[in-house]
């Protein structure tokens, strides 16, 4: 159904974007830091196969942009302040319908005048559910996920965020996962 | 991004994630990844182009649909209007991280190496 074509681990040698074009010097020699050192933990690559059709796919969203509803509880902020180190690392539940106007981003290491304008560009719910008008998935999930993707020390967010997460999503009856990065 | 996606999938969801960095999340290690080359803050693309991000989140989920192997990569085609220059104009970005190693540059080796202290 697709005429993208999907490479394996040895498609990197056709790589054609350049992963630093848009970051500044100082992020650019961090995150190829970075990468060298990712890459050499190899690690084993999780798979669970999808089971049924996109077409009759529940999707939930997970944005990384630090997204909170105005009345839920706001990242800290103040936290990562004091100890610039440190990055919140819990989660929110943005409800399908959630508009830019009811939410607040948190996120301190991206540009959130965007976002803040079209919640769309970094959790993209709207166009979900005009895929779903369309038939390209079942439905949109009644709730979405963000995420502060600002993690030195992924422990918790590894360890008990992401667990839960997926914990609620299957208890929802979600069948696939699209995560927004920020 | 790429460990929550990790979870994820190990719990049993399939999942894709997108990235402006992918060079970065192909090293972590994901079942699925979508490439963008998209500035950072703007992975969906510009605000109010509502056809031009629904093609992105449709090619995305193009790729949770059709990959059949874990690590599959794929470069979606879309290009951006802006120059670097021109996408980071306006942009008033500064994290207390950036500030703390402007202060105190030695301890930048730490962040390269992954060595993070517990506070300050």
């Amino acid at each position: 159904m697709s005429n993208l074509e999907v490479d394996d681990r040895m498609g990197l040698r056709d790589a054609k974007i350049d992963s630093y074009r848009y970051l500044d010097f100082a992020t650019r020699q961090i995150i190829k830091a970075w990468v060298k050192r990712e890459a050499q933990e190899k690690r084993p690559i999780p798979w669970t196969p999808m089971t049924k059709p996109l077409a009759e796919c529940t999707i939930a969203l997970v944005s990384t942009a630090g997204v909170a509803r105005l009345e839920d509880r706001p990242f800290d902020q103040e936290g990562e302040r004091r100890n610039p180190w440190w990055g919140d690392p819990s989660y929110r539940r943005i409800p399908l319908g959630t508009t830019e106007k009811q939410v607040k981003l948190y996120h301190m290491h991206i540009d959130t005048r965007f976002g803040q304008e079209d919640l769309d560009v970094v959790l993209p719910m709207r166009r979900l559910g005009e895929l779903a008008d369309e038939g390209v998935i079942g439905r949109p999930a009644d709730t979405h996920y963000s995420i502060m993707g600002y993690q030195l020390r992924p422990g918790v967010i590894e360890g008990e965020t992401a667990p839960a997460i997926a914990r609620e999503m299957k208890s929802r009856g979600v069948d696939a996962a699209a995560l927004v990065p920020s | 991004m790429g460990l929550v996606q990790r979870v994820l999938e190990s719990a049993g969801i399939p999942t894709v994630s997108l990235s402006m960095i992918p060079d970065f999340t192909r090293a972590v290690g994901v079942p699925r990844l979508a490439g963008i080359a998209y500035p950072m803050s703007r992975p969906m693309g510009r605000p109010g182009d509502a056809t031009g991000q629904r093609d992105v989140l449709r090619s995305l989920l193009e790729v949770l649909a059709s990959a059949t192997t874990a690590d599959a990569y794929v470069e979606l085609p879309f290009t951006w209007p802006e120059t670097p220059a021109q996408a980071r104009k306006g942009s008033d970005v500064h994290p207390p991280i950036a500030q703390l190693l402007a202060r105190k540059p030695w301890l930048l080796p730490r962040l390269y190496r992954g060595e993070i202290p517990d506070e300050v």
